[in-house]
């Protein structure tokens, strides 16, 4: 499709990737390319694989990989420890954030930020510059200073927590963010909000991928790529057209893909 | 074991005075708890006997406080060297208790003690002597916060007391430090009384060093109307005990507890609590904490008693433990006997290691698991050390405790 | 946690209301009903002297016509009670038990060798029709084997042949020793050792009787089995011993039902009880516990010291309790669960409650020793009159139970300011990979909720009983269909009269 953008070296190889929670196969074979400015979709029923390949991409210990490679700007990082990744630009965007009760947001988010800043050879940011940061990227989200003082994702709205994702994707800017389910929960308002966002942060160097059930963000950022996940596997690959066709004839659509494959 | 034979053999003190003979008579048949009993049970019993291998000589009393900027504002009393004291403001008064009025009230309170349950004070005061018992009233407003050490040096068992009164309408901040340096025990008793409209924050930080034992026991009566807060944190010790007895003596009182032990190498720390609910509209909100890690072991138990009386009581007890390590151990027993029915109780314990979510979603930002664990840690120290009055200013406890652990 | 209990239960009481609205009547009828248990059979019994000794013991083995290994057993056991003394950690007040004031073995009088139903006593049919129990092949209960057991022996197993068409054994334990000395030698005493306890070692010398069970490897018993044990003598103590075994991957759920009649003395029951699961097997045993538990002033009453445990031996094994606790002077019981096999279940759910000058100390144990073992602990306390009810149990993670996770849940109810609820958790753990959980909290009928169902026109004495079977659907939940609606009944006969 569009050649020009692959003269670069591709940010994320997922190469025939095999994988298993608790000795249950989850992923079975599966491959795709990002190449820098590229957008990916990949959609599929719940218990697909979609949210698991997403964790693995990001290095939840919970999930063996069993067979195949993940490779970021080159390197194998199947083994590589979370932060590890993070640092280097992998981001994701959980589709459920997590809620620490008694941790400050603010001192998370500079925490955070720092040990990218780090990786980064850049320099720290002390609490003041870190807030002057902080609060030109709260505008992007819309969200309010007071977030910042409270814990953690706790007691966020669902809302609240997509934003506070974006916000954290923000300031780490990541070379590849993967968006776990970012647009469920979210009101026509702040699906909005969510995705100028997204927009916003990406630039011609940032891989992104988003996962998602539905058409509706697919409508607001345009996918370069469609992927469509079944049973642990990609089985159609297409343009942002395959989504509509998608939307359009249901998932009992690729139920019968897989019987044909 | 030195002291429980000399105990037994009635050699113990020289001159002994009043109270010494009272509890020396009481310890002699039985001169240990007995460890069968819930309140012993689970206690180290070769630490424990660690606690009797130091004696219990008077020489060299000085101490170096750990800190020594001593702002205008805090008042600083050490247990055993401020022999006089008398304070008396324009708003306020502290003052200390005159020796017959303290003997008489202590007197008093041995007569009530049951055996098992009050060991840990009968001992204190059988080993006390007179210049290690402070009994201080405190009356007026205004009162700026308190600091009161009690500490035992190196190679030496030491028993300290503190008997205190507040005084109606008082609102009194008071921190009582615990220190126990390296091969030493220290035997720690607390009465406080607290009368009708009073409030008490009151700040219990015990450390020690290697090989240091604490024997620390606390005892508390509230009066209608009075409000007692209490947070604690004991760790660093080889053995130590805390003890909490807290009665609402008419109920309508009101009583918050935050505690916490951390436990590391092989250490044993426990607490025990026993809130006594004796009037109805009492109020409890109590939280204890533990964190074990090495080979170490944290143990809590606490008792809520609602009778008959106590209707309306409203009393929430938890107990939230984290287990580092393979070869630690945390046992928690969080238990409630309730008669009235017009009540309101609840418990709950939970025994688990650092949240797995929560630190794999701190590490997709980058921040490493060590420095995860640290924030999570901090997290769940935080909620009991902002609880404690005066060491959050100058005070780098947190630090202090996060760098060690 | 922390989560306040009582608003999840004014929810659930809300829900349980609306659902229940069509059975009121059900639970009216009952309200007024006594102790209907109460009567005596009339029937010649042959008893053994009083007094307990090697020779008596020799003696109930030689009726019995037992093999020498369990006489041994017996013997062994009765030394090492004797020099045992009766647990006093529970704290329950009753008056010191005379041990050699005590019928040992007591059974009905009737032929040497029954072959059929229609040889047993009539006397004794009729008894069981009055318990709700009927035996003979014309009225017996469909879908549910029982053993009936009276005073100190088995009188009848229904359904014995369909069983053993799956290759199922029900029958007492009596007969089991004969005819499958096997499976009781391999297996008799290896959950509860004769040493567990005071009342254990009491009854390892001289159990009469008591029900057995055998579920080969892969089969799903046909139907509930049940033992319904009956105190007929007054002088005589009940000492029955049940042993369930289930194979691989086979199941069962097992019944079990108490009544004894209205006696100013204190009878004495000491069980015990022992299930075997092993790979991928499930046991299910409830019980409904409705022993006469004396007058309002305390007189008489059965004193309950059972001791029940079960042992998830295999991997993926599940052993459930669950229990309805109503009657009794003194209930002295903590069914529990040794979870050995890797991913093995053990499940507790309980309904005590008390009234008069009942008191009831139970709960169970879990012992988690294997990796990944689960379980779970829901105990409802009831407490009226001048009633003591406690919960105590203990959640034990061994070094060994990575992944494993328990959650416990003690709520108690307490009716009138005179009665007592009282929660002992003991929670240990030396795994840091496991996780405990424990909950519990004390709550009354609330004035509200009083009002709320009485502004709908329902008695005072309605709305208590609903709201005490709300309090208790969760458990109730995990009964047997049959028992289900009968624990409710229960509930709200013994609550008669409590409030006020």
């Amino acid at each position: 499709m569009q050649s020009k953008m692959k003269e670069s070296d591709p940010i994320l190889e997922v190469q025939n990737l095999f994988a298993s929670t608790d000795n249950l196969p989850i992923l079975k074979g599966v491959s795709m390319t990002v190449y820098p400015g590229e957008i990916h979709a990949i959609m599929g029923r719940n218990g697909c694989g979609k949210s698991t390949l997403s964790k693995i991409i990001a290095g939840h210990p919970s999930y063996n990989i069993t067979k195949g490679n993940i490779k970021f700007s080159g390197e194998n990082i199947n083994s590589l420890e979370p932060e590890d990744r993070a640092q280097s630009g992998i981001f994701l965007g959980f589709q459920y954030p997590i809620e620490i009760p008694g941790v400050s947001n603010l001192e998370f988010l500079r925490v955070s930020t720092n040990a990218r800043r780090k990786y980064l050879n850049k320099e720290e940011l002390d609490t003041f510059d870190f807030e002057e940061l902080v609060k030109e990227k709260l505008e992007l989200v819309k969200m309010d200073h007071a977030f910042l003082s409270r814990s953690v994702n706790q007691g966020f709205s669902g809302g609240e927590k997509k934003r506070n994702e974006i916000l954290q994707m923000a300031l780490l800017q990541p070379k590849i963010a993967i968006l776990d389910e970012t647009d469920s929960g979210l009101d026509i308002d702040a699906l909005r909000i969510v995705a100028s966002g997204i927009k916003k942060i990406s630039n011609a160097q940032t891989g992104i991928i988003l996962i998602t059930h539905y058409q509706r963000l697919l409508d607001e950022i345009e996918p370069d790529y469609v992927h469509v996940m079944a049973d642990g596997q990609i089985i159609k690959t297409g343009g942002s057209d395959l989504a509509l066709e998608l939307e359009e004839k249901g998932y009992e659509w690729t139920d019968n893909l897989i019987k044909e494959t | 074991m030195e002291i429980i034979e000399r105990i037994k053999t009635n050699k113990l003190i020289d001159n002994p005075t009043d109270i010494q003979k009272i509890c020396l008579n009481k310890l002699q048949s039985n001169p240990l708890p007995n460890p069968k009993s819930e309140l012993w049970r689970l206690s180290n019993k070769s630490k424990f006997s660690n606690f009797f291998e130091y004696s219990a000589n008077e020489k060299n009393p000085n101490f170096d406080i750990p800190y020594h900027s001593n702002p205008k504002d805090i008042i600083r009393i050490v247990i055993g060297l401020d022999s006089q004291i008398l304070l008396k403001k324009e708003n306020y008064s502290i003052q200390q208790l005159n020796r017959d009025k303290l003997d008489k009230y202590i007197k008093q309170k041995i007569s009530c003690f049951d055996q098992n349950e009050h060991w840990s004070d009968l001992l204190n005061l059988c080993l006390s002597s007179e210049k290690n018992i402070l009994g201080l009233k405190i009356k007026g407003s205004k009162i700026p916060p308190i600091e009161i050490f009690s500490h035992a040096l190196s190679n030496s068992l030491k028993a300290k007391t503190l008997v205190i009164f507040v005084e109606k309408d008082c609102d009194v901040k008071l921190l009582q430090v615990n220190l126990g340096k390296e091969n030493s025990s220290l035997s720690q008793s607390t009465f406080f009384c607290l009368e009708e409209n009073s409030s008490v924050n009151h700040g219990i930080v015990s450390y020690g060093e290697r090989k240091s034992h604490l024997l620390n026991s606390l005892n508390v009566i509230q009066q209608k109307n009075s409000e007692y807060n209490l947070g604690s944190l004991h760790f660093k010790f080889n053995y130590a005990r805390f003890e909490i007895r807290i009665k609402q003596s008419a109920g309508n009182a009101k009583t918050n507890i935050k505690g916490m032990q951390i436990t590391k190498n092989n250490e044993q720390i426990s607490t025990y609590t026993k809130i006594n609910f004796n009037g109805p509209n009492g109020f409890l909100d109590q939280i204890n904490k533990s964190i074990a890690n090495d080979k170490s072991h944290a143990i809590f138990e606490g008792l809520i008693i609602v009778p008959k009386i106590a209707q309306k009581t409203d009393a929430s007890q938890l107990s939230r433990n984290l287990l580092l390590s393979n070869f630690a151990q945390i046992d928690t027993k969080p238990q409630l006997e309730i008669i009235a029915d017009d009540v309101k109780c609840k418990h709950g314990a939970t025994i688990s290691q650092l949240n797995e979510e929560e630190l794999f979603y701190m590490r997709t930002r980058g921040i490493t698991l060590t420095e995860a664990s640290k924030l999570q840690l901090s997290s769940f120290f935080q909620e009991i050390i902002s609880f404690i009055p005066i060491s959050k200013d100058r005070w780098d406890l947190l630090d202090k405790l996060l760098n060690e652990n | 946690m922390g989560v306040s209990f009582v608003k999840v239960y004014r929810a659930n009481c809300n829900k349980f209301i609306l659902d229940n609205m069509v059975n009121e009547n059900l639970v009216k009828d009952v309200v007024t009903e006594p102790y209907k248990y109460g009567f005596v059979t009339d029937i010649e019994t042959e008893k053994i002297a009083k007094g307990l000794n090697e020779d008596i013991i020799k003696l109930i083995s030689l009726k019995k016509e037992e093999p020498k290994y369990l006489l041994d057993f017996r013997l062994k056991a009765f030394k090492k009670w004797q020099k045992m003394k009766e647990p006093d950690w529970a704290q329950l007040g009753y008056k010191q038990i005379d041990y050699q004031d005590i019928i040992y073995y007591s059974a009905p009088k009737q032929k040497e060798k029954i072959s059929s139903l229609d040889e047993v006593d009539p006397k004794l049919l009729e008894t069981f029709d009055k318990l709700g129990i009927p035996l003979t092949e014309q009225k017996k209960l469909t879908n549910v084997a029982v053993d009936a057991v009276f005073d100190s022996v088995s009188i009848a197993t229904t359904f014995r042949e369909e069983l053993a068409e799956h290759g199922v054994i029900f029958c007492s334990i009596s007969e089991a020793v004969k005819n499958h000395s096997d499976l009781i030698e391999k297996y008799l005493g290896t959950v509860v050792p004769a040493s567990d306890n005071y009342f254990a070692a009491l009854n390892s010398a001289v159990f009469s009787d008591g029900s057995f069970v055998y579920i080969p490897k892969g089969v799903t018993c046909p139907m509930d089995l049940s033992s319904y044990f009956r105190i007929n003598s007054g002088d005589s103590g009940q000492f029955e011993r049940t042993l369930i075994i289930a194979e691989e991957s086979s199941s069962v759920s097992y019944l079990e039902g108490c009544t004894a009649p209205m006696f100013d003395t204190n009878t004495l029951h000491a069980a015990v009880v022992e299930l075997i699961a092993l790979d991928d097997a499930s046991i299910k045993y409830s019980t409904v516990q409705n022993w006469y538990a004396g007058d309002e002033e305390g007189v008489g009453g059965i004193f309950n010291f059972v001791t029940k445990r079960g042992k998830c031996l295999g991997k993926r094994s599940k052993i459930s309790w669950s229990q309805v606790e109503t009657g009794s002077a003194i209930t002295w019981k903590y069914p529990s669960c040794l979870l050995l096999g890797e991913e093995s279940v053990g499940e507790f759910y309980s309904v005590a409650l008390t009234n008069n000058l009942q008191q009831a100390d139970t709960g169970t144990k879990m012992i988690h020793i294997g990796p990944k073992t689960k379980s779970t602990i829901v105990s409802k306390g009831i407490s009226a009159g001048n009633s003591i009810n406690s919960y105590r149990g203990l959640v034990k993670m061994g070094s060994k139970a990575t992944g494993a996770r328990n959650y416990s849940q003690c709520d108690s109810m307490l009716i009138g300011d005179q009665a007592s609820a009282n929660t002992f958790p003991y929670i240990k753990s030396q795994q840091p990979n496991s996780e405990i959980e424990h909950e519990a909290s004390t709550c009354r009928i609330s004035e509200d909720q009083l009002f709320y169902l009485q502004s709908r026109g329902i008695e005072f004495e309605e709305a208590i009983s609903m709201m005490v079977s709300g309090f208790c659907r969760d458990v109730f939940n995990q009964l047997p269909m049959e028992f289900a609606a009968e624990a409710d009944k229960l509930l709200a006969l013994k609550l008669e009269g409590s409030v006020g």
